[in-house]
Formats: C-alpha cells, structure tokens, sequence
C-alpha cells in the first residue's frame, strides 16, 4: 500500500511516516501543493492524507485536482476543527474520511484500514487474532466457530485494539474511537475499563488471554 | 402605527381642519359678498326713484293708494322685492341709507328681507323710503351652497385620503422593501444581497446604500474573525497533533520504565485536556460567528433514544434511574450536530452531578403553546449564585469533578444560536431542573 502524506507541518509529517512505515505502509512526503500534485501525478498511490492548510494553497483543490482524474485514491483530510465548515462540505468534496487533528496514530490506522476496506470493495472482511476470528462485515466474533456475543462497544475496541496490535492503546485513544468527538465535554475515560473488562471475561471463556495485556495506568495492548 | 397610516391620518386632520374653518367662515362670506351685491341693487333702485320724483308723483304715490295711511307701497308679484313710501312726521333721525335685515308681511306672507331705509325730506315734509329685497333665495342658496360644500369636501377627503395612503405606500415601497431584503432576512453578512433597491426617493437610496456599505465592513469584519479563527485552529492544534503522535510513538518503546510510562501518559492527559480546551473555545467562537446552518429536521426522541444508548455505562455505573418521558413528536428545526451536543451536554451534567442511585427525568410539553424539554436530575443541585454563574466558561460546581467547566457555555451559546431559552431551578441536595424553552416560530404540528 502506498500512502502519500500531505503535510506542511514537516515534523508531524514524519511522525506520521515513521508510524505508518512501522505497521506497514510505504510512504511519501509532500508538504507543499505542488509538491504533491507532481506526485500524484507522477506516481500511483493508494491513499493520500491530506493537510487542508498549505503554504502554498488549500488542500481542497489538491482534492478537486485528483477527483477529476483518480477516483480510486482514498483521501482522508487531515485538518483543525474550525477549518472546516462542516462534516459535509468535506465528504461533499471528495474525501473518504476526515480526522480532527489533533488525531491519535491508532486512530488514523484504524480509518485508514476502513476506507482502503471499502475502496477495495470490502475484499478483506476478517482479522485473526489468536485463534479469535473478528467478522467486520457483521460485527461478529467467534473463536473455533463458536460465536461470542460481543456488544458493539466491545466488538469496536476489540477491532481497534487487534488493528493496532503490538502498540500501547491508551485509554484516552480508546475513548475518543468509541465515542467520538461528541464526548469532547464531560468525558471520562475511566468508563473504558469497565468496557474492556466485559470484553476480556468474555474472551477469557475459551482460551487464555495473556496476550491482552494491561499496561499500567496508561491503557491496553494486543500483543502477537 | 405605520408611517403611511400617520401621514394619512394627518393629511386628513389638517384637511378636515380647513373645511370646518370654511364652515364657520360662510356665513361671513355670504354676507359680506351676497349682501354688498344686494345692497348695490337696492341703492340702484333707490336711485332710480328718487331720481324722477317731485311733489305731484309723490302725492300721486300716496293718493292713489288704497288705504287711508298715507303710505305707498308696490311689490312684485311674488313678494320677492317690495318698495314702501311713507311720510313721517318730525325730523328725520337720519339722513343716511341704511342696511338692514328684517321680517316683513305683505299680503299675509312673511319673509325676510334685506331692506334699505332712505330718510329725506321734500318740501318740509319727511319722507321714509323702504325697498326691500327677498332673502329666502338668498337662504335657499347659501343652504344649497353649504350641502354642497359638506359632501363635495366630505367626498374630496374620502378621494385624498386613499390617494395618499396609496401615494405613501408607493413611496414608502422601498423603504420595506429594505427592510426585508436587507435585514430581516440577513443572518449574516455573506447571505447579504447588495443589488440596490429601486427607489424614487433620494432617501431610501441613500439608505440603501449605506445599508450596502456597512455590511461590507460587517462582512469584512466577519470574514476576518472566519481567518482567525481558521488561523488559531490551525496554528494551535497542528503542534498538540505533533506532540500528542510523538508521545504516542515514544510510547511504544519497549526499553521504558513504568515511571517514564507514567510520564508520558500524564503528557498525554495534559494534552489531550489542552485540545479539548481549544476546540471547546472555537466551537463557542463559531457558534457565535453564526458559521454553523441550521436546517436540519430535528427528533428529539431519536436524539435521546440515542442519548441513552451511548451513556448507558454511565448510567448504568452509578445506578441512576434513567426515564426518558419524551411524549410528543416535535420536529425542530436546527443544527442536528449542535442540539445533540446541547442535549448531550445538559445530560451528562445530570449524570455527573447526580448521586448514586439517583434519577434523571427527561420530559416534554407544551406551556401555553411553546413546546419545551425538562431535564431533571436528583443531583447535589446548586444555590441561588450558582445558578447564576453556571453558564460562564471555566465555571465549575464541584471541584472533584473532572471536565473544564465549558459545557454549559457551550449549551448555553447553541442555545441562543437556536432562539432557545434555558430556565433552571435548583435545590441544594435536591436535584436541578433544566428546561429548554423552544420558540414558537419553529412549530410545526
């Protein structure tokens, strides 16, 4: 998968790189518009994260530009809340997603997976996690056929922590994915635990779960 | 009252005005124009007679009478003029002709009229000479003439006055006109429409004009506040995204200690409490710079159905009786994303003040015709300053609670983005009650 990172914040940009190229990704930088039309151009990508405020002009044409002509490219916007008007004006455009800065890497993974998921017409429809077999058509989980009935809540961190597995998920990350941005008040990322703890009774049942591990007070991780 | 009506009202007074004056003044116009002329004939007259008379004619005049008084009087055949010669005996007490208006009979019909009196003497003899002239015509007419006066001036104000407020209204066209286009309308600057208004009146296309004028510097204003608020979004947030992804990957690091991982989560929290502080304060800044839409068909039913389902763990955790009481299907209309966030906002403030095991009610209904949604917690509750400060930024009830004291601001600001009135009451250990009064505008059943 090649991924192009759109981005005038140079720093950030490579933070974004360095995550991306660990999961897997192969990855370009470019932090300025023309910058990245030339490599749009030039080279095939499979999903660009884009920066809406650039040095050089707005990120928005960028999108238009490669609507026109690449229609299978995911875009997902990167951009500060009060650049955009709304939700709508963005998707409206041409982006298959939009991620608030600031964004959590996991979280941005984790939209990444889903919108290369849905441009490649839902070919990859299971994740394996030992032995434990997540069905993200239908938000089903079973473990040697056996179904395990899983809330939605439970089913998303169980999908999020699996996609980003080896890594540190705090709680703070696990929160903001299940409730989203609405929660931007009166959040309280205590009532994740009690979530997880379900989660991991429930899994517990059929085989040990050593691998599901809690890190201190910080968070949880999937361990491979 | 509308100036058109005013003006009207006033035109129509100051007319009525000069027809009663007119009223009053007839009689004195009659007199002085009718009588001088009758006056002139009747001296005519006078003249003429005396003219040809000596002492043979006027004892032929007085001889040939009838009677026995030594009178002669002549009239004409309708009694509309009569001429009386008498003699007097004395002095005469005056040599002048005078004017005088007076009943007289002659032949048993009694009739005003105006009669002049001529005292003169001929050969030591005096005479009294008395010609008179009909008034009843003269009544007739100046009856006639104020009949007249009355309907045409009553017809005359009826025409003036619908030609005037027709008239106004035309002239006062654009002057509404303005008034709808370019304000009532005009919920910001953007949607503004600077086609000039077609008006006659220099007035109103001057004002059109400076309407014009001043919503390009409000616009520009807007548009400038648009960039900061875009600019401080960008500026502020960019860098807590490259520290939040740093710390993030620093955190994956296998060679960390437990207090190191400590660290780095509490830079976390800080950051993510920083974040969370400016995107509060953008979104009260954009709210109240009006850059949300608000049209949108809203259920408050769905709203709180989902409510429910997303803080059921929370509900759930402190064992709190949740009832949800919404009866009617009322559809606003407004910004979806603000009214959950609103909505959202006042209820998990209910959760978060409540006690354990306590309950929240949310119900709905009309009062007199506004329909509203009470929220009503069992919670700790405030005193009366608290609840007068509840809705300022950074404000907090309780210290031990975490959260930056915004939620209420921002209730508070989508509120009045809405036209909607939030009413609490409170009781210390009782509970609050936040009642969300809709205005009547946005009522659809």
């Amino acid at each position: 998968m090649n991924i192009l990172i759109v981005e005038d914040n140079k720093e950030l940009a490579v933070e974004v790189y360095d995550f991306l190229c660990n999961v897997g990704y192969i990855c370009k930088i470019a932090n300025n518009c023309s910058d990245a039309l030339e490599e749009v151009a030039s080279n095939d990508y499979d999903a660009m994260l884009l920066d809406l405020g650039l040095p050089d002009g707005d990120g928005f044409d960028i999108l238009k530009t490669i609507r026109k002509t690449k229609s299978k490219m995911a875009v997902i916007v990167l951009t500060a809340r009060g650049e955009l008007d709304d939700r709508i004006n963005g998707l409206h455009l041409g982006a298959d997603d939009y991620l608030t800065k600031p964004f959590a890497l996991t979280e941005l993974s984790a939209r990444l997976f889903a919108v290369i998921r849905r441009i490649h017409g839902f070919t990859l429809n299971n994740l394996e996690v030992h032995g434990f077999l997540l069905q993200l058509q239908d938000y089903k989980v079973s473990y040697n056929d056996i179904p395990i009935s899983l809330t939605k809540k439970e089913f998303d961190i169980f999908q999020y922590l699996v996609l980003n597995k080896n890594r540190v998920i705090t709680r703070l990350q696990l929160t903001e994915h299940i409730w989203g941005d609405i929660l931007e008040v009166n959040s309280d990322s205590n009532f994740i635990d009690v979530h997880v703890r379900n989660l991991r009774k429930k899994l517990d049942k059929h085989t040990s779960i050593d691998w599901f591990e809690t890190v201190r007070n910080v968070g949880y991780r999937i361990n491979e | 009252m509308k100036i058109k009506h005013q003006l009207a009202i006033f035109n129509a007074l100051t007319r009525l005005l000069v027809i009663l004056v007119l009223w009053l003044m007839l009689p004195i116009l009659v007199e002085n124009v009718v009588y001088r002329h009758i006056n002139n004939g009747l001296v005519e007259k006078k003249k003429k007679f005396i003219d040809h008379l000596n002492k043979k004619e006027i004892n032929d005049f007085i001889e040939n009478s009838d009677d026995s008084t030594e009178t002669y009087s002549q009239f004409s055949t309708l009694h509309s003029e009569f001429l009386v010669l008498s003699k007097i005996t004395g002095k005469p007490h005056q040599k002048k002709t005078t004017f005088s208006n007076d009943y007289r009979i002659i032949e048993g019909e009694e009739n005003e009229y105006r009669i002049l009196q001529y005292h003169f003497t001929y050969e030591n003899q005096g005479y009294q000479l008395e010609i008179g002239s009909s008034l009843s015509e003269v009544n007739d007419l100046t009856f006639i003439i104020r009949l007249f006066i009355i309907i045409v001036l009553v017809v005359i104000l009826l025409v003036t006055f619908l030609a005037d407020t027709v008239y106004i209204e035309y002239l006062l066209k654009p002057f509404y006109k303005i008034i709808d286009t370019k304000i009532r309308r005009v919920n910001e600057p953007e949607a503004f429409d600077h086609t000039p208004i077609n008006a006659k009146s220099r007035d109103f296309r001057e004002l059109d004009l400076v309407l014009n004028q001043m919503m390009d510097r409000i616009g520009e204003l807007f548009k400038k506040e648009k960039q900061f608020i875009s600019n401080v979004s960008h500026e502020l947030l960019t860098p807590i995204a490259l520290l939040k992804n740093k710390f993030e990957n620093l955190l994956q690091n296998d060679s960390l200690d437990d207090n190191a991982i400590d660290k780095i989560a509490g830079a976390l929290r800080t950051l993510d409490m920083l974040k969370k502080i400016i995107n509060n304060l953008l979104l009260i800044s954009r709210i109240e710079n009006n850059q949300y839409e608000a049209n949108e068909k809203i259920n408050f039913k769905e709203i709180l159905n989902d409510l429910q389902e997303d803080l059921q763990d929370r509900i759930e955790d402190k064992e709190i009786q949740f009832s949800n009481q919404i009866k009617h299907d009322f559809i606003f209309t407004g910004n979806k994303t603000l009214i959950h966030i609103l909505i959202y906002n006042l209820v998990t403030n209910a959760i978060k003040y409540n006690k354990p095991e306590g309950s929240i009610v949310v119900e709905d209904g009309f009062n007199n015709g506004q329909y509203f949604i009470a929220i009503k917690d069992s919670g700790i509750g405030m005193n009366a300053s608290q609840i007068e400060k509840v809705f300022n930024r950074f404000t907090r009830i309780s210290s031990d609670q975490d959260g930056q004291g915004l939620g209420l601001a921002i209730a508070e600001s989508i509120a009045v983005f809405h036209r909607i009135e939030i009413k609490v009451t409170s009781e210390i250990n009782e509970g609050s009650k936040f009642t969300l009064l809709f205005p009547e505008v946005h009522l659809h059943n």
